[in-house]
């Protein structure tokens, strides 16, 4: 187990260092911020001290050196745009971003998951065809679309909770709906999926035919042997939803990660785009690890060595 | 008795009556919420350069002067006056007794201290251009300073620019991480806290030299997309949104607690030609042919919702130098086609060009560039549209990499031809796209004379060249549009500065 963790450890660090490698050339192929940082009355000579201090003018791959050994030792360097610690300004989001993607993550997991097994256990019935068309709407309709015609209803034409911002539950309520919804509609149809096959399979016929009752042939026998694909896209739903809904915070002016990273990329913040990106991946390397021992729980005949 | 009873009553009521409404009058304490779309990006104002920061800090900072409402009009705010000693030296007598909000006495060091950490390489500050024609600065007593420059110049140098007055003894202290987010200024209000993207608020400043603003706390909250903006105020969660889209207006001005504000802005959108870079757009006449071709009128009246004014000059008649006898381009297809054939290319044959424009960057930047580009179809020339995002557009201007043809909006908050010309025609500016040695040293000539009538004269001939030549397609100035809720009383201004200790409410 403790060669399995350390092998694990090993392979998420080099998937950080690749992912900050890919965006740093990314980021830096795509435009140089000096530009839109300086006043646009600027000389030319002005324009060329502040690219020479933040060491633009150097080759990319002496930037990329410099980077790597602060980014080793913890320093992702100073926001351009903020003149702050860029980690820091990353971290300091992180509780708003934790707040939406938990409540939206309950959303999904209390939604979707039961009412995937319902329309499973029911198929063709009506409870099915309404679950099944919330599913595809939640899927197609646009995020943006959705949490706009959710402020006009809620916010301006009813009143019962507030447009935007961050403050107690009622401000909690529009986004996590908005944002929860996508995940559960694909949640619910991978469950359905997923319960569908395995209630054919032989050995829940022969649980029925033992004569245990549908109930619990569905849930004690059904639902724990769908369970590792549910539990995978779970994990990787956390993972997407912590790692900051861009669309989502910006429609509700919500202080989280999300709003920081595209406010960052569009002024190719390089400092803090890579805070932004290292953070979201490190959340992902830890949920797939969590996700993975999981399994072993779930499935006593998985086990790491 | 009985009389003297009924009298102890009224009184003992009036009492009462006055007490409640002394007490009402306390506890209806005012605030004020304004939401733009950005939230300050620092509270440091030396290190900024965006508008919606400097609204932000100027309720806690000031500066020597404000503009006011008219070009070439100033608001003295920690200077009283100001004049001219010689050609190169502008002394400013600064206001006694003011203090800064911890305490410390405002002097000159303080304005010495600031223009020299722009200044300083060390500091790296975004802000070194607003103090490049500041030579140094000299401090005769505590409430005299000496701004030098380096040649004559005929704006003030000390006023030109969002120069804030930081507490030099404070700054020094503290440095500036720490005083990026605990600002102390000498302005009408002190930061009650600062909760990065979602709200910064405000407590009115007791001891402010100026008295006491009718608004007693004022609060930024951020709201980024327009919609939600909109929404956020017809909830009644703010009472103020700037950058209200067209679509938006029908909502606020029929709405219950909603009403909309707008004024004609000093943002002029425009089209330049890459005069610099090889092409057809080198020849004068296909330039004077596409300004004939383009229906400016048109592009107001549809693409913005009329929401705009049609410009003649590059200097508009809102700014300092404007001059009314100088000619513009009025839509003629007749004229643009005869210009074509005496150019060398009969009804746009061999003429293919590219009309470069910004996303997201000003009001339906990228429609407006669509439409226009319809109406040089309409005279033979074949156009396309190539639109980018902002960082990149940015910075190939900046290489003057856009041709032949490239839309940009200009706003210049001092409303003084100086900045419009130097920054977009002279030879040397970054984003000017344009050299004509006569324009160099007529600009060089109108920034050093001190006489201001003479230096309209300068303009004027400027203005009468550049119509000549045709640089640019010179469009139209924005209308600004901000929603406010009906209890808010506060007049915009063309420089989209936002100031609540100008507001009042009922």
């Amino acid at each position: 187990m403790v060669a399995y963790l350390a092998r694990r450890a090993l392979g998420a660090l080099w998937a950080l260092i690749g992912v900050a490698t890919v965006v740093f050339i990314i980021l830096h192929l795509t435009g140089d911020p000096t530009s839109v940082m300086m006043p646009p009355e600027s000389t030319r000579a002005e324009l060329d001290a502040f690219r020479h201090a933040q060491g633009f003018d150097r080759p990319l791959i002496v930037q990329f050196g410099w980077f790597a050994v602060s980014a080793a030792h913890g320093d992702l360097g100073l926001s351009l745009r903020h003149q702050e610690p860029a980690m820091s300004l990353a971290l300091e989001r992180l509780p708003a971003t934790i707040e939406l993607a938990g409540t939206a993550f309950l959303i999904v997991a209390l939604i979707g998951v039961p009412a995937g097994v319902l329309s499973a256990l029911r198929p063709r019935t009506w409870i099915d065809y309404v679950a099944r068309i919330v599913a595809l709407i939640g899927q197609s309709a646009p995020t943006y679309w959705i949490g706009l015609m959710l402020i006009l209803l809620f916010a301006v034409r009813l009143g019962w909770v507030p447009a935007s911002g961050i403050g107690d539950w009622r401000n909690l309520v529009l986004p996590a709906a908005t944002l929860g919804f996508f995940s559960t509609a694909k949640i619910m149809r991978l469950t359905r999926a997923s319960m569908l096959e395995i209630l054919e399979a032989d050995y829940l016929r022969t649980a029925r035919a033992k004569g245990l009752t549908g109930t619990r042939v569905a849930l004690g026998h059904g639902l724990r042997n769908a369970w590792l694909p549910i539990v995978t896209q779970l994990g990787v739903e956390l993972g997407t939803l912590l790692s900051g809904a861009i669309i989502t915070e910006t429609v509700f002016a919500w202080p989280g990660v999300g709003r920081l990273a595209v406010q960052a990329v569009f002024e190719r913040d390089f400092p803090v785009v890579e805070a932004v990106v290292l953070l979201a991946a490190t959340i992902f390397v830890v949920l797939n690890l969590a996700v993975d021992l999981l399994y072993a729980v779930l499935d006593p005949r998985i086990r790491y060595a | 008795m009985r009389e003297q009873m009924k009298r102890a009553i009224v009184l003992v009521a009036g009492a009462a009556l006055a007490l409640a409404a002394a007490g009402s009058v306390r506890a209806a304490d005012t605030t004020v919420t304004i939401s733009q779309g950005v939230d300050a990006d620092t509270l440091n104002p030396l290190a900024t350069t965006i508008t919606p920061t400097f609204n932000v800090v100027q309720h806690v900072y000031e500066r020597l002067a404000d503009f006011g409402t008219r070009p070439g009009d100033y608001e003295p705010k920690l200077a009283v006056s100001w004049k001219r000693i010689n050609p190169t030296t502008e002394e400013y007598k600064l206001r006694r007794g003011v203090t800064f909000s911890n305490g410390d006495p405002f002097t000159s060091a303080d304005v010495k201290f600031t223009v020299d950490w722009i200044k300083n390489p060390a500091n790296n500050s975004k802000q070194t251009p607003y103090v490049r024609d500041i030579d140094r600065v000299e401090t005769p007593d505590p409430y005299t300073v000496h701004f030098i420059s380096k040649t004559p110049l005929a704006i003030p140098p000390g006023l030109q620019n969002p120069l804030f007055i930081v507490d030099a003894k404070y700054f020094q202290a503290r440095g500036n991480a720490y005083v990026a987010e605990h600002p102390v200024g000498t302005g009408p209000y002190v930061l009650h806290e600062w909760k990065r993207d979602d709200q910064t608020s405000f407590d009115v400043n007791p001891k402010w030299w100026g008295g006491h603003p009718k608004i007693d706390h004022v609060v930024f909250k951020p709201i980024p997309e327009a919609g939600a903006r909109v929404a956020a105020l017809r909830t009644g969660a703010t009472d103020l949104i700037t950058n209200v889209p067209p679509q938006y207006q029908i909502q606020l001005v029929g709405g219950q607690n909603t009403k909309l504000a707008s004024t004609r802005s000093l943002r002029q959108l425009f089209i330049a030609f890459n005069t610099l870079q090889p092409g057809p757009q080198q020849n004068k006449l296909v330039r004077q042919a596409i300004n004939y071709a383009v229906d400016v009128p048109a592009i107001v009246k549809n693409v913005v919702g009329g929401r705009g004014y049609e410009i003649s000059s590059p200097i508009p008649p809102n700014y300092f130098g404007y001059d009314a006898s100088v000619p513009g381009y009025k839509h003629d297809l007749a004229k643009a086609k005869a210009l074509l054939v005496k150019a060398g290319y009969p009804d746009g044959k061999g003429l293919a060009l590219t009309l470069n424009a910004p996303i997201g960057r000003y009001n339906r930047d990228r429609e407006i560039a669509e439409a226009i580009a319809g109406q040089l179809q309409a005279a033979g020339i074949a156009t396309t549209v190539r639109a980018q995002e902002w960082v990149s557009y940015s910075d190939q201007l900046n290489r003057r990499a856009l041709t032949p043809m490239y839309e940009l909006g200009w706003n210049q908050p001092s409303a003084d031809a100086d900045g419009v010309i130097t920054a977009l025609f002279t030879t040397t500016a970054p984003l000017s796209c344009y050299s004509n040695p006569e324009i160099d040293k007529l600009t060089d000539a109108a920034r050093g004379e001190l006489d201001v009538v003479k230096r309209k004269a300068l303009y004027r001939q400027i203005a009468t060249i550049l119509h000549e030549e045709a640089p640019w397609v010179v469009m139209f100035e924005y209308e600004d549009l901000y929603g406010t809720s009906k209890r808010l009383h506060w007049q915009p201004r063309g420089d989209e500065n936002i100031r609540a200790y100008e507001m009042s409410l009922t």
